[in-house]
């Protein structure tokens, strides 16, 4: 009578523990974004699984640090990025002119009797291009979907920063107070914001092949 | 019985057996996107803003210590000024050189403004796994700001007080910490964020793997 007794228990016991441990098994059902495709059993998995995450983040870190060191050279900042800065000043003064700003111009100073600015490294927008470059670089991308997202956002990028130029010396002339953290913070968060906004923008948009037509 | 109805879907070889969940279109996810950035800005610029004292108080400790483990005896000190600088001073030069260099620290982690806002604002992710997302995003940036304020101090005093950066680091040391601080003050400082988001969201913008389209 004990001995049965036993055996039914163990065989409950089992029965409770083996609904519990298929309970704790179940895989959790995946979260399916944009245009992927339903996962199947032939997705990679571990590390495989990250590689294009590894892929992007290896050469974009190598891009990103390959074109800053070149920056850095002498040869590179005084026969390229400062007659470039030259011309960001040049547009920056006519365009403050068109304001009614009365600048006058030399190299990267702009100043006219309120204020006057030097623009340096860190105001030309190279930066933020340089960060673009890479991002475009390193996404998995055709080639022509970079090539066009790379003159575009080029353009976008300095378009936001002659903005941030003018808009710096408007604060520097009439409200001198907030020039200082306008300048490195508030400017420089908008100009780089910008930047990563219009690469999220250019690889979910154009940088993925369009989703295979399907016959209904 | 109805427990075992109310389980998820299992997945086999023949593919999900129940209807998968609502997929957002890629143009709504960057109008979403782009929106919570917008949205999110204000309120994380104004939590930074709140904590900037606190948190430039333990950077400026944080990169003391780290700066006087790699000396001996050590002589460092950053001495925390108001307008959230810090000055940086040796004990074994003399007193009437002064501060040797000042260093802005909000300069050196306003871009947690962005990483914020970019963390907060990835549509259709649960916020348990937006805000766990936030918190490691956060230390580790947390960890980049400590070794770039100890690259400041080095740098400073590798290539800024002349014939004492030349009579103690050698021409290889200055170049090091020249360049070290120099990368990672610009791009690493400012693409930081974005490194950061891409680690943990780019499957979100990722195009569907080649195999899946075959």
């Amino acid at each position: 009578m004990i001995g049965a007794l036993q055996r039914r228990a163990r065989i409950a016991t089992r029965f409770i523990l083996d609904t519990y441990r298929a309970d704790r098994h179940q895989p959790e059902p995946p979260r399916i974004m944009a245009d992927d495709k339903p996962t199947t059993s032939d997705e990679p998995t571990g590390w495989r699984a990250y590689q294009r995450e590894i892929v992007f983040l290896t050469v974009f870190v190598l891009v990103l640090g390959g074109g800053f060191t070149l920056l850095s050279l002498n040869a590179v900042n005084d026969n390229v990025i400062v007659p470039f800065t030259a011309g960001i000043a040049k547009v920056s003064g006519i365009t403050l002119d068109l304001i009614g700003q009365d600048v006058d111009r030399n190299g990267t100073m702009i100043r006219n009797s309120r204020f006057a600015v030097n623009i340096k490294n860190g105001c030309n927008g190279v930066e933020t291009m340089i960060i673009f470059l890479a991002a475009v670089v390193a996404f998995p991308a055709p080639l022509k979907a970079r090539v066009i997202g790379l003159a575009f956002g080029i353009i976008a990028i300095q378009a936001v920063n002659l903005i941030r130029v003018v808009a710096l010396f408007l604060t520097g002339a009439y409200f001198p107070a907030f020039f200082d953290s306008s300048h490195t913070v508030v400017w420089q968060t908008i100009v780089i914001l910008s930047g990563v906004l219009l690469w999220i923008y250019w690889a979910n948009r154009f940088a993925a092949p369009p989703p295979p037509a399907t016959a209904e | 019985m109805s427990k075992k109805k109310s389980r998820p879907a299992r997945r086999d070889k023949r593919g999900p057996k129940t209807a998968p969940p609502p997929r957002i279109d890629r143009r709504e996810w960057f109008t979403r996107f782009a929106r919570g950035v917008a949205l999110w800005l204000f309120p994380v610029a104004a939590v930074w803003l709140l904590i900037t004292p606190s948190y430039n108080f333990i950077l400026t400790e944080s990169a003391e210590s780290l700066v006087r483990l790699t000396e001996n005896p050590s002589a460092t000190n950053l001495g925390f000024e108001p307008e959230h600088h810090f000055l940086i001073t040796r004990s074994d030069l003399p007193a009437s050189r002064g501060a040797l260099s000042s260093v802005r620290v909000t300069d050196i982690h306003f871009p947690l403004i962005m990483l914020g806002a970019f963390f907060l604002a990835v549509p259709a992710i649960p916020w348990r796994i937006r805000l766990e997302n936030l918190g490691w995003a956060l230390l580790a940036a947390v960890f980049f700001h400590i070794v770039l304020a100890f690259f400041w101090v080095k740098f400073t005093y590798a290539t800024q007080l002349d014939s004492w950066s030349a009579q103690h680091y050698s021409v290889f040391a200055q170049n090091f910490w020249g360049l070290g601080k120099h990368l990672l003050d610009l791009p690493f400082k400012f693409s930081l964020p974005f490194l950061l988001w891409a680690f943990f969201y780019l499957r979100e913008i990722l195009p569907p793997r080649s195999t899946d389209t075959a």
